[in-house]
């Protein structure tokens, strides 16, 4: 009884910091739930008479509109735009974080990529995508999704590496093993919780990449944020704004779904590991 | 195999994969930015030296977007760190028995900008927003979030409430990982909280503090989704970003040549900082 | 640097060779997204495919867009010389920008009974057609009756009105029909149903002005510079931006925006904030496009006002009545894999039993007044359409050349500038001027 007295003012800026950070979220989750009469009489976030209505409009499959191929093509390039980055990065940020080795060029040229604005990118990108065949398609949108991540890998994986106590690969050194063995079965499995770490966020962030999917795609391989400006129309028009708040609702669940679900796997894997040093 | 061959083979996956995917771009993008080029004849620029940059350079719009992606991400970079500090080591001891309040907290962050810019462009808007409807409501008037005079605190605030959640997230991370005899130790010799936060904490995730505001400043300073979706370029351009600066440059006025100098300076600079500030650490570790 | 040029096209081509194009099935149409135009333009395509001289091969297959960055990506795949579609949008405003990567259209012969002379105008270049027209975009005052006549009536408010038209126009007015009125009838009938201004108003703003640094709420905000005689050069191609017309409508503006008149977010609100601030009733009129009178008059989409709103034709000025007025249309993409295919579908669009098709499914074409009487039952509001485009429409000289979206962009970022108090008035017509000189040189 006395503990949880002594959590209460804990809780209550959990509380806070929960709902103010979240109150769009609430927000447009509430005008989702709304008839279009409603929300224009009153746009507080009561609801009083919830309808599903929005998110059958947003999920009926059309001619035109089929949110499950957005879906699918979205997964399938973020996959690739968050998987690619941890393979290519790995073996260099060990050599980075290990030997100081590329801090003058590589490094902050793969860095920088994340300080650039990279839509400068797309009109020689999609020339060449057009030239090699992989416009509008999902392996075209996978490897630049890949490219934005880049940074964001090669220094979390640096800043893991540096964690890592360096007598381990010293020891595996001195036994004979080879640089390619103490990667991977050594700093590897150490590592897994920052790998899972550079999964999620580099999988969220391509999912929620605009532009490119914008630029180079048409038809085939439109990704869910492009899709669901599809339901937008006319910059709402005075009567969409609830299809427009359901079509966000439901192109954000997967990486909220990820999120949660991995939040928990990380968690466990630094319990595990987190003695050390 | 000498240290030299390995760490060259360490670096060839990531080096490849580059020069791949934007080796043709840049070396495009660097002919496009000494040319005279627009849409029009993307296949046969001319070149014009220099011209480009010195135009940028002139270009009273290209400082005014330079400072604000400063401010902007400084500020911000700032505000979600320690807001993201604050809440990691104050929320620590619940966290620890509920897992589930890290997912609650990370929400926002999951969101794309884009998308959370058009939930509050609903949100804010004086006549179907929820948040002036309870102002009017409650307080009888509802300032105007997005006129010339507020839009930086109104776009500041909204950048730091989706993105405190990633600094918390890796404080959180990091203090979590502090060795735990170390805490003990500590407070067998009878250091006061505030010491240890301040003389052992602090340092122990000084690293991570480092990499989330570094991250986040680099994020903020090239601001673009959120921003553009909610006031474009802003009444007069008060609201240009240098993301947007070049966009608009590129896709509006299709002045390609000037959007890609301007690029080409901001690679250069920023370039000329990492450069020097991995000489430092290198050093450092020597 | 002779070379260098030569290596850099050689280069290029090598780069860009477009593999051999495969025989294609089918003719692929880019339309523009998510409104009445595509609904109608589905029913068009319908109707084309069931035609039986229409072979297999050229049947008309529609693809779309996101709405957000439309231009941009459009812009990208022509100019990246694309294959993607083989009949794309086109709009008056763009058709300067687009016009190298299109290939000129032949309309059918009975065009120009049609859609008439002007219609057609909408999507010429250079003396060359290189579209057809599909729909026309044009502004309306959007108005609220009740209160207006409320007003109307109430001859104990008329004093007031005349007082607070003094107070801020300088000119005493009395209230009027919205169809007579002046752009100073417009803007004290905004001051007058401002709660600011006038604590007995019973909406908070008398208007709503569309002030987001955007190139389209240039084209809203022209037709009243227009209605004082303004233009963007004279004929021997000086520009004249800087000119009283400018002036006075920038600084009618400007009274209603530092009075309060237009909501406090005015700066960041486009068509949409527009249309959901006048829907929530509390707005006393507006210009806004044509489009939005679907929505903002149908009671299911708009409750609070629909069966209390109006829609009539721009206020007057010294020089005459107008609205800006371009047209939607679809053009032939020059690297097309079907061009032939796409050249007969865009000249069948031109043809009376295609614009009557689409006009009955939604669309909103300008047509001629024979063709449009028999279609007059169903769909009434295009009367006044037609009508409207060709008494009061007007495009600016010089709104149709390859650098026309980039003067509305220059002109949305320096009258923004001067209205939100950033820059003097001086200022921002200068800068406009010079910048305007530089891009239509």
């Amino acid at each position: 009884m006395k503990n949880k007295y002594k959590d209460l003012p804990r809780w209550i800026v959990f509380a806070i910091a929960a709902f103010v950070m979240n109150f769009p979220v609430i927000s447009t989750l509430s005008t989702a739930l709304k008839t279009n009469a409603e929300i224009s009489r009153d746009p507080g976030l009561w609801v009083h008479a919830p309808t599903l209505n929005n998110f059958a409009v947003v999920l009926q499959v059309t001619e035109r509109l089929n949110i499950f191929s957005y879906l699918h093509n979205s997964l399938v390039a973020s996959l690739i735009g968050s998987i690619l980055p941890i393979l290519v990065c790995f073996p260099m940020a060990y050599a980075v974080a290990r030997r100081g080795y590329g801090t003058d060029v590589i490094f902050p040229t793969v860095v920088n990529l994340r300080a650039m604005p990279l839509i400068i990118f797309a009109i020689p990108l999609y020339m060449m995508y057009q030239t090699v065949g992989l416009l509008d398609t999902r392996l075209g949108l996978g490897l630049i999704l890949a490219v934005v991540n880049l940074p964001l890998a090669l220094l979390l994986l640096i800043n893991a590496i540096n964690d890592v106590p360096y007598e381990l690969d010293e020891a595996a050194r001195m036994d004979g093993a080879r640089i390619f063995t103490i990667l991977v079965k050594v700093v590897f499995p150490i590592c897994l919780p920052t790998l899972a770490t550079v999964f999620i966020f580099s999988f969220i962030t391509a999912w929620n990449e605009f532009l490119f999917g914008l630029m180079l795609t048409t038809s085939e391989a439109v990704p869910m944020t492009v899709g669901a400006s599809f339901f937008f129309s006319s910059g709402g028009g005075g009567g969409q704004w609830g299809v427009a708040a359901a079509v966000i609702i439901v192109a954000s669940l997967p990486p909220v779904v990820l999120g949660v679900l991995m939040y928990k796997h990380i968690s466990r894997s630094m319990t595990a590991g987190a003695v050390k040093g | 195999m000498s240290p030299k061959t390995e760490n060259r083979i360490l670096a060839t996956p990531i080096v490849l994969f580059l020069l791949v995917m934007l080796g043709f771009p840049a070396v495009l993008d660097i002919l496009y930015s000494f040319s005279e080029v627009s849409f029009e004849n993307l296949r046969s620029p001319t070149l014009n030296g220099g011209k480009n940059f010195i135009k940028v350079v002139n270009d009273p719009e290209f400082w005014a977007a330079s400072w604000f992606s400063l401010k902007f991400g400084v500020a911000t970079a700032l505000s979600e760190c320690i807001l993201g500090l604050v809440l990691a080591v104050y929320l620590a001891p619940i966290i620890r028995k509920n897992n589930w309040m890290i997912a609650v907290l990370i929400m926002p962050m999951i969101i794309a900008p884009a998308m959370m810019g058009l939930m509050y462009r609903l949100v804010l808007h004086e006549f179907v927003g929820s948040l002036p409807h309870y102002l009017y409501l409650w307080l009888g008037d509802s300032p105007a979030f997005l006129s010339r005079e507020n839009v930086f605190l109104t776009v500041f605030t909204i950048e730091t409430l989706q993105w405190t959640p990633f600094a918390f997230l890796l404080i959180y991370m990091a203090y979590e990982a502090i060795p735990s005899e170390m805490r003990e130790a500590a407070s067998v010799d009878g250091t006061r909280p505030w010491r240890m936060f301040w003389f052992i904490e602090v340092p122990q995730m000084a690293p991570t503090l480092a990499v989330a505001f570094f991250i986040r400043f680099i994020d903020g300073f090239r601001v673009f989704d959120n921003i553009f979706v909610l006031t474009g370029a802003g009444a007069g351009g008060s609201t240009t970003s240098l993301s947007i600066y070049i966009y608009l440059s590129f896709f509006r006025s299709g002045d390609i040549g000037k959007a890609l100098a301007a690029s080409v300076i901001l690679f250069c600079v920023a370039f000329v900082i990492l450069f020097f500030a991995g000489r430092l650490l290198r050093r450092d570790r020597a | 640097m002779r070379k260098s040029n030569k290596y850099l096209a050689t280069a290029a081509a090598a780069l860009l060779a477009v593999l051999p194009s495969l025989a294609s099935a089918e003719v692929t149409v880019l339309g523009w997204p998510g409104g009445p135009e595509e609904v109608a333009l589905r029913a068009a395509a319908k109707l084309y495919n069931s035609n039986a001289d229409v072979s297999e091969d050229n049947k008309v297959k529609l693809i779309f867009f996101s709405r957000d960055g439309f231009y941009d990506k459009l812009q990208a795949d022509l100019a990246a010389g694309t294959d993607a579609f083989d009949a794309n949008l086109l709009a008056t405003y763009s058709i300067g920008r687009y016009a190298p990567y299109l290939k000129p259209v032949t309309l059918s012969d009975n065009a120009a009974e049609v859609f008439g002379d002007a219609v057609l105008k909408t999507m010429q270049f250079e003396g060359q057609q290189f579209g057809v027209p599909t729909d026309l975009s044009l502004h309306f005052l959007y108005y609220r009756t009740d209160l207006i006549q409320e007003l109307l009536e109430d001859a104990s408010q008329h004093d007031k009105y005349g007082d607070i038209s003094e107070e801020y126009l300088g000119v005493r007015l009395s209230p009027k029909d919205p169809d007579n009125w002046s752009w100073q009838d417009f803007a004290a009938n905004a001051l007058y149903f401002t709660k600011s201004v006038n604590s007995d108003s019973p909406t908070r703003y008398g208007t709503v002005l569309q002030l987001k640094n955007l190139l389209f709420n240039m084209m809203v905000f022209h037709s009243l510079p227009r209605a004082y005689g303004a233009d963007w050069m004279d004929a021997d191609g000086n520009i004249t931006v800087d000119s009283e017309a400018f002036r006075e409508a920038l600084g009618l503006f400007k009274i209603l925006v530092d009075a309060g008149a237009t909501p406090k977010d005015s700066f960041s609100y486009e068509y949409a904030e527009a249309n959901a601030a006048f829907g929530a009733g509390q707005v006393a009129a507006m210009m806004q496009w044509n489009a939005a009178a679907a929505d903002l008059m149908d009671a299911k989409k708009t409750p609070v006002t629909a069966t209390v709103t109006a829609t009539i034709a721009p206020p007057t000025g010294p020089e005459g009545r107008f609205t800006h007025v371009h047209g939607l249309g679809l053009g032939v993409n020059a690297s097309g894999k079907n061009v032939a295919g796409a050249e007969a579908f865009v000249q069948w669009m031109s043809t009376s039993e295609a614009a009557t098709t689409y006009a009955l499914n939604g669309g909103a074409p300008g047509l001629s007044a024979e063709v449009v009487a028999g279609i007059a039952s169903e769909r009434p509001d295009l009367v006044p359409l037609g009508q409207f485009a060709s008494n009061y429409g007007f495009v600016m000289t010089g709104g149709t050349s390859a650098k026309a979206l980039s003067v509305y962009e220059l002109q949305a970022k320096e009258f923004t500038g001067f209205l939100s108090g950033g820059q003097s008035l001086d200022e921002a017509l200068a800068k406009t001027a010079t910048g305007m000189a530089e891009l239509l040189k």
